[in-house]
């Protein structure tokens, strides 16, 4: 993977900058110190002119070939900083009006000056760098702990949800009292409800601990799901479910279509007065697993979130399968909506072969 | 004694039926003058037999039983069904509203018709600021569940309609007096000019970033400043950036 370059920003220019003004009072105080030059004041302004010079000038390659790769960069910067020196200690001649002479008196020629200002200059430059480096690292490192992090929390989440859509309160205290009400006014009916509602919790339950079930196993979940809707809300509904035989053994991954199924009902066709149909359709065409969850109902629900559900099931259907798996929503035509998984299905993983 | 009636409103029968044999059990007298199935049948009994209480379910199609309660406040008394609903629940209880929990339970039910029998012997008038309470409660509870704002992007694909999460574009771009809508996966046109989308979209979620520009705060990766100070968005998973133009950059000073 290609480095990414480091970016320059004003902030990180100033602070630049900045820096290198500081190292270069104390520069200035140091070469004092040893007698260096002709006093601190005429120090100061030389290592002044000479230090910003480099840095600027070393910015400026950087900057021009931060998307260069190789040696070039490095070669840059050297060069950037021999031509800085040169061009900072002329500066600094203009600044304080001093000609060579003042260092052939104190025997200092005008290339030692130069070179002491290409010395600094490549500790502070390699100061800036392997700071950069550092940080950058440390960056990286911490966007690796995030993402980590953000997964496990994923899958956590996922879990819950998953949990949490098997036993939705509402559809199970719901289905509870109309079987409650059956026992009253039509006994076998509810017994049969919740006969219904055995089955699909067992499955629904039993399916957290197990990473694949078949197509089959799944749609005669949902048929216990959707027998139960029928009774509740008589005939404001009415299902159909077209899977061919040949599917059903093949193994899918659980709580995928079942999401779909509750959202239809719950958000499709409960808020319509007159109710409506759902119809379920599978298909494999070309090395292509296709499931519809078509819906007759209100279509788009005002105001409704983009779906818990949906996105969850995005999710999985991405770590599963990457991007070969997909969820397409459409409108369904007259009304309602159609909701399609779309995964990659090889044929000798079944054992289908006659 | 006048007789005191009541309507019960639920979409399922099952649940209407079996509120009122329970109801029957715990108060003989309480003539159920009708049964309703949606929220506008609610209205329609109210208008015809205004009775002195209502049962509402919650959850109805057409109008929901916060909606009807909203427009009857004040007319008679209401107690809300609910099978399961953590926030009305918790909402109710601060307000002092009545309410059900499905199944109903014969305790709950006496506790509840004994209150109701003192307040309409005692004939205190039905609460009149009772609209104002549901109102304020629906408010909240709508804001806890989604925001009025765009959810969905209607994307013409051959001949069918595909809809995209908003959540899922990366960012949408102005393109004569259409919208390019970009996404992981491409990008499609929408008819829709983007002055249009920039008032339906959440501006906390969807910045606008130039007069062209809409961008999904979600996804940006990165934001930086240029060396003539122009603010720079990188973007997760897509290589190009996006320049933020003078009269937005107020929004990434804090950066």
């Amino acid at each position: 993977m290609k480095q990414e370059p480091i970016l320059i920003d004003r902030k990180r220019v100033l602070k630049s900058f900045f820096y290198t003004a500081f190292f270069n009072t104390v520069i200035a105080i140091f070469l004092t110190g040893l007698k260096f030059g002709s006093g601190i004041f005429i120090n100061f302004i030389f290592a002044q002119c000479i230090g910003l010079t480099i840095c600027s000038f070393v910015l400026i390659a950087h900057y021009f070939l931060r998307t260069v790769s190789g040696v070039i960069q490095p070669i840059a910067i050297i060069l950037a900083m021999i031509i800085g020196s040169v061009v900072g200690t002329l500066l600094g001649m203009a600044a304080t009006g001093a000609n060579i002479s003042i260092f052939v008196d104190k025997d200092v020629p005008f290339i030692h000056v130069v070179l002491i200002g290409i010395l600094f200059g490549s500790i502070i430059t390699y100061f800036f760098f392997s700071r950069e480096r550092i940080s950058r690292t440390e960056i990286l490192i911490q966007e690796e702990r995030i993402k980590r992090l953000t997964s496990e929390k994923k899958t956590v989440e996922t879990n819950l949800r998953l949990l949490q859509a098997q036993i939705e309160p509402h559809f199970l205290f719901n289905t509870l009292s109309n079987i409650l009400s059956l026992l009253d006014t039509d006994l076998k009916k509810g017994q049969n409800m919740l006969m219904d509602l055995i089955h699909y919790l067992r499955t629904s339950l039993k399916k957290t601990r197990e990473d694949t079930t078949t197509i089959g196993q799944e749609i005669e979940m949902i048929h216990a799901y959707l027998h139960i809707f029928c009774v509740r809300m008589e005939d404001r509904l009415s299902y159909k479910i077209d899977i061919p035989d040949s599917m059903k053994d093949i193994p899918f991954p659980p709580m995928l279509l079942q999401p779909l199924v509750e959202n239809a009902i719950k958000h499709g066709l409960e808020p319509k007065i007159e109710g409506g149909e759902v119809s379920i359709r599978g298909e494999e065409n070309g090395g292509i697993l296709r499931l519809e969850i078509a819906d007759t109902g209100v279509g788009l629900y005002k105001g409704g979130g983009s779906g818990l559900g949906l996105s969850n099931i995005k999710e999985r259907l991405k770590s599963l399968y990457g991007d070969k798996g997909q969820l397409i929503l459409e409108e369904n035509r007259p009304s309602g909506l159609k909701a399609i998984i779309e995964v990659p299905y090889e044929r000798d993983q079944g054992n289908h072969s006659r | 004694m006048k007789e005191i009636k009541a309507i019960i409103a639920d979409d399922e029968e099952q649940l209407r039926s079996y509120l009122k044999s329970r109801l029957l059990e715990v108060w003989p007298d309480l003539v159920i003058c009708g049964e309703a199935r949606n929220g506008q049948e609610a209205l329609d009994l109210m208008e015809k037999y205004r009775p002195d209480i209502a049962f509402l379910d919650i959850r109805m199609p057409g109008l929901s039983g916060m909606e009807v309660a909203k427009k009857i406040a004040g007319t008679c008394r209401i107690v809300f069904i609910t099978a399961y609903d953590q926030y009305a629940v918790e909402a109710f209880e601060n307000e002092a509203i009545d309410y059900l929990l499905k199944p109903v339970t014969r305790e709950r039910l006496e506790r509840t018709a004994k209150r109701l029998k003192e307040q309409i012997a005692a004939s205190t008038e039905p609460p009149l600021d009772f609209s104002e309470i549901v109102g304020r409660l629906m408010s909240n509870l709508q804001d806890m569940k989604t925001s009025g704002y765009l959810q969905w992007i209607q994307v013409q694909q051959g001949d069918s309609i595909r809809l995209i999460p908003v959540d899922e574009v990366y960012y949408f771009k102005a393109s004569d007096k259409y919208t390019m809508v970009i996404t992981k996966e491409g990008e499609s046109l929408i008819r829709k000019p983007i002055k249009d989308l920039a008032d339906e979209l959440d501006p906390n979620k969807f910045w606008r970033i130039h007069r062209g520009i809409i961008v999904n705060a979600a996804c940006i990766s990165k934001v930086s400043r240029s060396l003539t100070g122009r603010s720079i968005i990188r973007l997760k998973d897509l290589p190009e950036t996006l320049t933020v133009s003078r009269s937005y950059t107020h929004l990434f000073k804090q950066m």
